[in-house]
């Protein structure tokens, strides 16, 4: 039945292969095991080096734009454009990038400009900033400079968790 | 739902690539459901739903992208379900991919996974590409 006895798993040869000892170690196929599985790999592949950098943080360069949704565990550097939500653990807008819709996150830093709005517990707006919509938040700092268009709401985690628990109290009631 | 065209693609990565060497990283926990553009080089170590332009996509071991990539020069050594166009398209062993590989110049690692089809085109396909064909991966 088993034709050739193939297992399914790609990246374990049943072929012995000296010149692979990394074989081993491919299926976590996490970020700090693919630079070193391409390397000794006589394929051109000058970007990997240089790209293995920053493990956690996703960058969002300035040549990029991305239309949609972002949703992260961990930080998010956006210095390009995104038109859409952007969700992370910290978010920082760089100073000329720009975000259309809401950013959520346990930390925001703004030094860009954003058009929609920001629910972080933690919000920081530099000098640079420019903000035209509301801020949830529950501590904020503002430098002298930045500009803001919106309502502050220092309600964020009280007011996201309540709603969902009481109206069906008060109907009931 | 139209696609930047590679020939303006092939001016922008040449200022890009003059100016900010860096290139874009959508990292291993970041999930982008969308249009990501880009005038120069995007890795996604991440999920990727939806379509990538940018002028050279490394998709790194562990992550996904499923959709379109329309790009210069692709690298796949993680998982693909959908469409490449590509001038150059390197799929190494790690890759898994489902769909069509629109090529110009295919190099294939062994022990890579490629379930579809590979069709070759001419440069001047990518190069008048400014609207995707609408067949299904």
């Amino acid at each position: 039945m088993t034709m050739f006895s193939r297992s399914d798993k790609p990246a374990e040869p049943t072929v012995p292969q000296p010149p692979r000892p990394q074989a081993a170690a491919q299926p976590l196929s996490s970020t700090s095991t693919s630079a070193p599985t391409s390397a000794p790999a006589p394929a051109p592949s000058p970007v990997r080096p240089q790209s293995s950098q920053t493990p956690g943080v996703s960058v969002i360069s300035k040549a990029l734009k991305i239309t949609g949704q972002l949703e992260s565990t961990e930080d998010i550097r956006i210095d390009g454009e995104v038109e859409g939500d952007v969700r992370g653990l910290s978010v920082t807008v760089g100073q000329g990038a720009r975000v259309k819709g809401t950013v959520y996150g346990d930390a925001v830093e703004l030094a860009g400009a954003i058009d929609g709005r920001i629910e972080a517990k933690k919000v920081v707006l530099t000098a640079t900033a420019h903000m035209e919509g509301d801020v949830v938040h529950q501590d904020i700092r503002i430098e002298s400079g930045a500009y803001i268009d919106g309502h502050l709401k220092p309600e964020h985690g009280k007011a996201a968790a309540k709603p969902a628990t009481k109206p069906s109290e008060n109907a009931k009631a | 739902m139209s696609v930047m065209p590679l020939s303006s693609l092939a001016r922008t990565s040449r200022a890009a690539s003059a100016g900010a060497a860096e290139a874009a990283c959508l990292g291993l926990a970041l999930k982008v459901t969308g249009l990501v553009e880009c005038t120069g080089e995007v890795h996604v170590r991440g999920i990727v739903r939806g379509r990538i332009n940018a002028a050279r996509v490394v998709v790194s071991a562990g992550a996904f992208v499923e959709g379109d990539i329309v790009a210069r020069e692709v690298r796949v050594a993680g998982r693909f379900d959908g469409r490449i166009f590509a001038l150059s398209v390197i799929v190494d062993e790690s890759a898994a991919v489902t769909g069509r590989i629109f090529h110009n110049q295919l190099s294939v690692e062994r022990g890579a996974r490629i379930d579809g089809r590979t069709p070759w085109r001419p440069p001047n396909f990518f190069e008048s590409l400014d609207q995707l064909p609408e067949t299904m991966p």
